[in-house]
């Protein structure tokens, strides 16, 4: 419950708003972005939706009409404005959306560093792969070899890694589509039965995210090898010009 | 009901505006015009000018003028050092602390400069709402518009310029969004806009989605130092070097030689040939002419206005969008009249830019819409901006932790936990930082906290949580608390580019004292002027070549006595500066005269009549 600062009266910890006097209400220790922002925590949701209910709460809440009240008020509008941005923020990127149910739900952060140092089972082979062609390249350019011919060496050697990060995208996908079924029969259904289910699935929603960073770092070191040779091609190109 | 305004503080000129009926009004002077350069001159005898007159003294009082202070606001010495060569004024400070700008014997921070500009603004609004019969004309609240990419040292200068006005800053607004917010009202209209904002010493770029009514900054970018100052100084580096004559120029050269190029630069905005004239003078005896083409202008320029390019690039990909979502481009400022500068931003988008409204106005009618909002409780539109610079803290190795990202939407807040290192550590120091670098010492220092009287326990027990505020107009304040024992603990702000709040009372104190002397200076003046008119008007009737016989037809005796001894005297204490004794002494001779004025009007009427009936007959 929270209490209304103006009139005393006890309002539901969701309302932004005073049921009684309909002042605008301290924020308390909120740590739901859907119930905030009066969403159930689907993970497939319609990104217009959630554009509306965030310009309409922003009406709401901003400061600008505030500016007359008293200062509790003054300082409640800020507070609401500040975790509806934030609100909107972090449902807005379907990852980052995935990230906050996770929280909501207790299971340990998916962005924490041991996540990223240990290579996932399921990537081993193509880590490892990756890892052989890339010292390959590296020790090649040492030699000087064409950074062209390399440049399509590594092209190639970025595709299974591309290839398995849209298989994850899809696997999120989907795991996000049964998620947002469970939720809705569990309400009606026996609950045991959803609960496990349900865990299971935020377990899966949790490895997929902890091998998609893996893989994001991995395609970003891609990225770092293309662009440290683009660099070397172009100084070569400028040093070889003026005497041509 | 005292007043509400919206004022754009720009680099080159100030403007203000206000809302009438929900329609903003650019306040304008007697000629017409609503633009206040932004110059400030201190008198010989203590009086500031601001505006045209100051911009007349950059010519005969260089060193005691300055412009362009908006450069300076929020930054230190080792940031402004290479641009202070060509400038009049001297530019001073200690490093790592605020920069000083010094004239004659005294010294000034920017935001005072800056104050000087708003309170004759806040004067002119004033002036107008008197005239215009309101009861209440005081103007006692301003919108006060920044550039967006201002950091929070900048914006915290600009609130202080402001409370040194004796201005409540009820809102600082970016002006790209104001921009956006001054042209929505016509339009009513719903898509994506870039707003493309070169002025006097800054860019901004800033994106926007307008729908239902929200103005949402989607992302921004720029650069605050960049702007037609950057070519002012490429032209003017170009003349001197072509002059013939010895190497160190006299401030008063350098001026003639920048208002001789912003004139040139100005033409070509029209015209594809001008000449860059400076007229001589005995500091370049032989004057300067020099034609210049469009073409050659432009190849000057080129490099600079292609520095606005990357930022455009960069809140394109922020936003997520590609140069085709966008719908609209708007320019704002008065270096978006360049024909260059226009060709390269419709190059990068695509689509010819809009200019209806006025690039030099449409800022400050922004500003007034937003106020309006503000007082009014109007709700059809709603502004939601950026905040353009990510903030974080320096840890372990001089590595920044990013605590709230660019480009969210504010108010935004972050929290970040924070421990001891050692058993019954009371204190724990946090430097704060701006910018998207990853080490502290690349970011923008912004201050220095430390907090105290964290109850005594073992290394590593506290659990100090750090909330971080950045509120609606992108201004940073920060408060922490001990959750184990809920202890909210003090927090001492040493901030690295700013006023503390004791330095901005105690200039507001001396700002007091100050007024008195310029008030005071303005009277003895005006004291002078009017004694000098008197004088002069009755040495002209003492000249007349009928003088003889008038006073032997009309004067009593002794009185022309004693209207040469009340001149004497006048002119005895006119150089002084009792304004009390000028007035005692032009009184006493308007006095004397008051019956010779009477019978040399009398006696010109008569021959004027006189004349006529000649003439008639």
């Amino acid at each position: 419950m929270l209490e209304c600062r103006n009139c005393g009266a006890g309002a539901p910890v969701d309302e932004h708003f005073c049921p009684q006097c309909s002042r605008i209400l301290a924020l308390g220790r909120h740590g739901d972005c859907f119930t905030f922002l009066g969403l159930p925590r689907k993970l497939l949701i319609d990104p217009q939706d959630l554009e509306r209910r965030f310009r309409e709460l922003s009406r709401k809440f901003h400061p600008d009409y505030f500016y007359n009240a008293t200062s509790a008020e003054r300082l409640a509008s800020l507070e609401r404005s500040s975790y509806l941005n934030d609100a909107y923020r972090a449902l807005k990127n379907p990852v980052s959306r995935i990230e906050h149910l996770l929280a909501i739900e207790g299971l340990p952060s998916a962005r924490s560093e041991e996540g990223t140092t240990k290579v996932p089972p399921s990537l081993l082979e193509e880590v490892f792969a990756l890892n052989e062609e890339l010292d390959e390249i590296r020790e090649l350019r040492e030699a000087s070899e064409d950074s062209d011919r390399l440049l399509v060496r590594l092209a190639n050697a970025r595709k299974p890694i591309d290839a398995k990060r849209d298989e994850h995208e899809r696997q999120l996908q989907e795991l996000s589509a049964r998620w947002d079924r469970l939720l809705a029969v569990s309400g009606v259904e026996g609950e045991p039965a959803t609960a496990a289910e349900k865990r299971a699935t935020l377990d899966a929603l949790r490895e997929r995210l902890l091998e998609r960073n893996y893989i994001n770092n991995l395609l970003a070191t891609i990225e770092r090898e293309v662009s440290g040779l683009q660099a070397h091609a172009s100084r070569r190109g400028a040093t070889v010009s003026p005497n041509s | 009901m005292s007043k509400v305004v919206g004022i754009d503080l720009g680099t080159t000129n100030s403007l203000v505006a206000y809302a009438d009926n929900g329609r903003p009004v650019v306040v304008r002077d007697d000629s017409g015009d609503a633009l206040v350069p932004s110059v400030v001159s201190l008198g010989e005898e203590g009086t500031i000018y601001v505006g045209r007159e100051a911009q007349r003294r950059l010519l005969t009082a260089p060193s005691r003028s300055v412009y362009s202070v908006k450069r300076f606001m929020g930054r230190g010495i080792e940031d402004v050092e290479h641009e202070a060569a060509l400038l009049p004024f001297r530019v001073a400070g200690d490093p790592g602390g605020v920069v000083r700008i010094g004239i004659a014997d005294r010294e000034f921070t920017p935001p005072e400069i800056s104050a000087f500009i708003l309170r004759e603004l806040k004067y002119r609004a004033e002036e107008h709402f008197r005239e215009r019969g309101d009861f209440d004309f005081e103007v006692d609240r301003a919108v006060v518009t920044v550039p967006a990419y201002f950091n929070d040292a900048q914006r915290t200068a600009t609130r202080d310029a402001g409370r040194l006005a004796g201005l409540e800053v009820l809102r600082i607004i970016n002006e790209p969004t104001a921009a956006s917010l001054a042209y929505g009202l016509d339009k009513r209209n719903r898509g994506t806009i870039a707003v493309y904002d070169l002025g006097g010493g800054t860019f901004d770029i800033s994106i926007l989605k307008v729908e239902d009514g929200v103005f949402q900054v989607l992302s921004t970018n720029g650069d605050t130092h960049l702007g037609g100052d950057d070519i002012d100084r490429l032209l003017v580096e170009q003349v001197l070097a072509e002059i013939a004559g010895p190497k160190e120029q006299d401030a008063a050269t350098v001026e003639a030689i920048r208002r001789a190029v912003i004139q040139a630069k100005w033409d070509l905005s029209d015209i594809d040939e001008t000449e860059i004239r400076i007229a001589p003078s005995p500091a370049a005896r032989a004057g300067f002419r020099r034609p210049i083409t469009r073409v050659e202008f432009e190849d000057v320029i080129r490099l600079l206005v292609e520095r606005t390019l990357e930022p455009c690039r960069q809140a394109l990909a922020d936003a997520g969008l590609q140069r085709s979502d966008i719908d609209e481009v708007v320019l704002v400022g008065g270096s978006t009249r360049i024909p260059l500068v226009r060709r390269v931003v419709e190059e990068l988008f695509g689509r010819k830019p809009h200019s209806e409204l006025n690039p030099d106005e449409v800022v400050a009618l922004g500003a007034a819409v937003q106020a309006d909002i503000l007082v009014s409780g109007r709700r059809e539109m709603l502004l939601l901006d950026v905040t353009p610079l990510s903030l974080g803290i320096e840890t372990m190795g001089g590595v920044v932790s990013k605590i709230i990202l660019r480009n969210s939407t504010i108010p935004a807040s972050g929290r970040e936990m924070f421990t001891t290192g050692v058993d019954n550590q009371t204190g724990v120091d946090i430097h704060v930082l701006q910018g998207e670098r990853e080490l502290a010492a690349d970011c923008r220092s912004l201050a220095h906290l430390h907090l105290g009287g964290i109850p005594p326990m073992p290394a590593g027990l506290p659990r100090i949580e750090v909330r971080f505020q950045i509120d609606a107009n992108g201004i940073l304040s920060v408060a922490a608390r001990e959750l184990r024992t809920g202890i909210e603990q003090t927090i001492e702000v040493k901030p690295s580019y700013g006023l503390t709040d004791a330095e901005v009372e105690q200039m507001l104190i001396e700002s007091f004292e100050h007024a008195e002397a310029d008030v005071e200076a303005r009277l003895l003046i005006d004291a002078r002027n009017e004694a000098e008119s008197v004088m002069h008007a009755t040495e002209r009737v003492l000249r007349r070549p009928d003088f003889a016989a008038l006073a032997a037809e009309q004067l009593e005796a002794g009185e022309r006595e004693r209207i040469d001894a009340a001149l004497a005297e006048l002119k005895a204490v006119i150089a002084g500066s009792d304004r009390v004794v000028i007035q005692e002494k032009t009184h006493a001779l308007n006095h004397a005269t008051q019956h010779l004025a009477e019978v040399t009007i009398n006696r010109t009427v008569r021959e004027a009549l006189a004349g006529r009936n000649v003439k008639d007959v």
